[in-house]
């Protein structure tokens, strides 16, 4: 029996997914979770598993198509039946062919309804697939009838909306009898970079110069990561005023920490990174300092302060950069968040990662330790409203009042939204962070302002 | 043998008013450009054979036929003779100065300019047959098609360019034929008409339809026929040639009426103006995968891109209306586009003139498209009897009307006819693109005495109070 294969619920809000490969093809046989097709939606990217085992009638998704959760990506003919033991079979040959006549004949009617079904379905989507053909005629039309209508803009008027990638036909007229002015259209590009926020990529009117004046040059699309980021990275710095903090924890003692007690994580099958250490000690700093935890509503004028605590932590991946979420981290042990840890910059770097990992942090966690520097100021990721920069640990000379002592400093930088906290706050907030590193007991009962 | 191959960033084929316009543009914006035309200087059919020495000629036969109405005012002159060799070397002076001055705007922007003629082999190349036997290919980045178009011929009859002409062979001026048949009543076949019956020729207009100038207003007809009743006295409409015999010294040609009733009549020479075809073959479209309409234009996109990337095309070649002007300003939006600008061929309006005596002239939406779109528009006309400019020129045949939307008052066409009629087109068509409305022509003050005025009053008509005309109408 033909069995359909629809694009599951992916994660909250995300109703559509690109296909990026198709893994099988027609007339493969798949077994029950065996991958069939590698996926990507807004930033994830993840495979689809069958649910069904079988033989692969027909793949109706190509790749680079958009698949909305619900289509059928495929139908598989389903081995059911196969799958029962032939001796039992031959004992109960008998009985089953009386079952199997009926078997048959249910299966019979099922089909039918299914095909009916299948019937039903096509005509809606037929219908649907009318219907969006219909407006996109209008939409034909529409455009047909603007090139007969007159816009009430002079030809100067006209050519800066064409360059400024205005239409003018959506702007409003300001002017005497409702001529659009310049104005007008300035202030409708403008309103529309403030809205791609949300939407897309503000394209400023800078024009680039022709690089092959100069040498050769190649020309790539950016692919969905790298426009996601550069979307959300403009966003953040447009609209959120940063401020940045930095400072130095001494963790020579934490260091000798993670050397003694490396092994017992290093069991578990992962490592005892200063990452973990600082997701445990940051969820402690959100319960002290709870605006850090929290968002803005300026259209409410409302603060949202969060119950739980959810901190992303920035994986750099060949494709580009992803903030995978733990979530909870009040509620788990160093060893478990090290494991998570581990786990989920795996999945973040082998695109094994779902949508809905990428969601809900509260903070962020960037550490480049790994790579070097001694400080980076990083961006806030929307809609939190502050993120913490890692550097790399080295050794320096410390004066603890009667001489120098070489001590392993690690950089912290905090980089907040000023429009909720103020430096004061956020000075206390780090020097929290630090002293919270170099003497963990101070986080049982030192609280914070 | 071995070709030679050049290199250029933009190569233009065809230096007409659209090809000259792109190039110039092209270099101003930093191209590097080679223009290509089988004539010695820049300036094609509209600069040689056709707008420029068609107007200079019209001059002159506007002089002669204001000359003529002088007599009325006490103006006389006797013994009015033509000296048509005079006039035809004082035409050629005309198209050597502004070719030449063309030649020179080409040279100072350090234009590559190419004599002959190009074949696309492929998307890249062109072929060149140059003027003094040379052969080159000339590899491009991108083309610009502006190869413009020629008359159409009447089936079974070719010219000859002696006896049986074209717009273009008429304007050589060879002769003025006592008995001239001039086919077709369009613009060309007007203009043609003046100019010869100015040089005294006895012109006869023969026209497959109805009426002269199809797709003109009536009323702008209508007061032209009445002043040029010399003209078109003699036209036969809905008349067709059915057959040229030459002999010796005359043209027989049948002429067929709609009734099927023909008849024979003799002339020295005709002159076929039929309309033209886009000059889209033999230029290897298909080697370059440009394609065209059934009519033979080239398809192009608002920035006059044809279907391959890197080529377009302008002017006559890529569609109506066939007119200079229009050919210019695609001209300059392609080579803006070229230059990688964001750029677009969106004109509200475009202004035709019929340079006749009188003058008929139109811009933007005219009554008969209005109509035939069933749009609803408000028409406020003002006759040039009420003209103290145009009754003190003796030429008080006139008309001035607007096509107005009234859902807003704003301007949406506009039509004339009259002594000058033309130069009342420009103020329009800027009003048209500016998103005027009548309002506004009605509180701008036009100077005292002039044609212009008449745009006012228009408007003033439209609100039911023009100075210069007792015409209540209901108030706005």
């Amino acid at each position: 029996m033909i069995k359909e294969l629809k694009l599951p619920e992916i994660a909250e809000n995300v109703d559509t997914a690109t296909v990026l490969s198709l893994l099988v093809s027609e007339g493969d046989t798949v077994e029950e979770e065996q991958n069939v097709a590698e996926m990507e939606s807004d930033k994830a990217t993840f495979d689809l598993p069958s649910e069904i085992a079988g033989k692969i009638k027909e793949i109706k998704v190509s790749e680079g198509d958009d698949v909305k959760v619900g289509d059928v990506v495929m139908t598989i003919e389903s081995d059911e039946k196969n799958k029962e033991d032939e001796g039992e079979k031959a004992e109960k040959e008998k009985e089953e062919e009386q079952e199997k006549k009926k078997e048959e004949e249910e299966e019979k009617e099922k089909e039918k309804k299914d095909e009916e079904n299948k019937a039903e379905e096509e005509k809606e989507k037929k219908k649907e697939k009318e219907e969006k053909e219909g407006e996109e005629k209008k939409e034909e039309a529409a455009e047909e009838e603007r090139e007969g209508s007159e816009v009430p803009a002079s030809p100067s008027v006209r050519r800066l909306a064409r360059e400024l990638g205005v239409d003018i036909y959506k702007v409003e007229g300001t002017g005497p009898a409702d001529r659009i002015t310049s104005d007008d259209v300035k202030a409708f590009a403008k309103e529309a970079v403030q809205k791609s926020d949300q939407k897309g990529i503000a394209a400023d009117d800078y024009e680039l110069p022709d690089f092959s004046k100069w040498g050769e040059i190649e020309k790539k699309s950016m692919d969905s990561i790298r426009k996601r980021t550069a979307k959300n990275m403009q966003a953040s710095w447009q609209s959120i005023p940063h401020v940045f903090q930095f400072d130095k924890a001494d963790v020579t003692e934490l260091e000798n920490f993670r050397k003694k007690y490396g092994k017992e994580v290093e069991k578990e099958g992962s490592k005892l990174t200063v990452t973990a250490i600082l997701l445990k000690i940051t969820a402690k700093a959100l319960q002290t300092f709870p605006r850090f935890n929290a968002s803005l509503d300026l259209q409410n004028e409302e603060i949202i302060y969060k119950k739980y605590i959810n901190i992303g932590v920035a994986v750099d991946t060949e494709r580009g950069l992803l903030v995978p979420v733990i979530w909870d981290v009040d509620q788990k042990s160093i060893t478990e968040l090290s494991v998570e840890l581990g786990e989920i910059a795996e999945a973040a770097r082998n695109k094994k990662i779902k949508p809905d990992q990428l969601q809900g942090g509260n903070i962020a966690i960037s550490n480049l330790g790994g790579i070097g520097g001694t400080n980076f100021t990083p961006i806030i990721y929307r809609p939190n409203v502050a993120i913490i920069g890692v550097s790399r640990t080295s050794t320096e000379p410390v004066y603890n009042g009667g001489e120098f002592k070489p001590r392993m400093m690690l950089p912290l930088s905090l980089s907040y939204d000023h429009r909720l906290i103020d430096g004061a706050e956020a000075a206390k907030f780090l020097r929290w962070l630090c002293e919270a590193l170099e003497n963990p007991l101070l986080t049982m009962f030192k609280g914070g302002k | 043998m071995t070709e030679k191959t050049e290199h250029t960033q933009v190569a233009i084929i065809g230096a007409g008013p659209g090809g000259y316009a792109a190039a110039f543009h092209a270099n101003d914006l930093g191209l590097d450009v080679t223009l290509i035309d089988p004539k010695e200087n820049p300036g094609g059919v509209c600069l040689y054979h056709g707008c420029i020495p068609t107007k200079a000629l019209l001059h002159f036969a506007s002089i002669k036929e204001e000359a003529f109405r002088a007599r009325e005012w006490g103006l006389e002159f006797s013994n009015v003779t033509v000296d048509v060799r005079k006039v035809r070397k004082w035409k050629e002076k005309v198209v050597k100065q502004l070719t030449g001055g063309l030649g020179q705007l080409s040279k100072r922007r350090k234009i590559k300019y190419v004599q002959g003629t190009a074949l696309f082999k492929d998307k890249n190349t062109l072929e060149i047959d140059e003027q003094d036997g040379g052969k080159k290919n000339l590899k491009f980045e991108k083309a610009l098609i502006a190869t413009g178009a020629r008359a159409n011929e009447l089936p079974g009859v070719d010219f000859d360019h002696e006896r049986i002409m074209s717009a273009k062979s008429a304007l050589e001026l060879k002769d003025a034929p006592s008995e001239l048949l001039v086919v077709g009543a369009g613009y060309i076949g007007l203009e043609m008409s003046v100019i010869y019956k100015a040089l005294g020729s006895h012109v006869t207009l023969v026209e497959l339809t109805k009426d002269i100038m199809p797709g003109i207003d009536k009323d702008l007809k209508d007061t032209f026929k009445k002043e040029r009743k010399d003209l078109l006295d003699n036209a036969l409409f809905e008349t067709k040639v059915k057959e040229v015999k030459k002999n010796k010294k005359k043209l027989k040609v049948k002429l067929e009426n709609k009734d099927g009733k023909s008849s024979e009549r003799e002339f020295d020479k005709m002159l076929i103006a039929i309309g033209e075809k886009p000059n889209s073959e033999n230029i290897g479209l298909d080697k370059a995968g440009v394609e065209t309409d059934d009519q033979g234009f080239i398809k192009v996109d608002i920035v006059r891109k044809t279907k391959v990337e890197n080529i377009y095309a302008i002017g006559d070649v890529a569609g109506q209306p066939l007119l200079a002007h229009k050919a210019s300003h695609e001209g300059r939006v392609a080579a803006e586009a070229m230059a990688g600008k964001k750029t677009a061929y969106e004109p509200k309006a475009i202004p035709g003139i019929v340079f006749t005596e009188p003058e008929i002239a139109w811009t933007g939406l005219t009554e008969a498209e209005a109509k035939e779109q069933g749009r609803k528009v408000e028409v406020a006309k003002f006759p040039w009897g009420a003209s103290g400019k145009a009754v003190a020129m003796g030429r008080n045949q006139g008309l001035t009307k607007l096509i107005i939307d009234p859902e807003n008052d704003r301007l949406l066409g506009a039509g004339f006819v009259g002594k000058e009629a033309g130069s009342l087109v420009p103020e329009a068509t800027l009003a048209i693109e500016m998103a005027t409305n009548a309002k506004d022509l009605a509180l701008t003050i036009h100077p005292h005495p002039t044609l212009s005025e008449t745009i006012m009053e228009a408007a003033e008509v439209y609100f039911g109070e023009p100075t210069h005309l007792y015409k209540p109408k209901k108030k706005r």
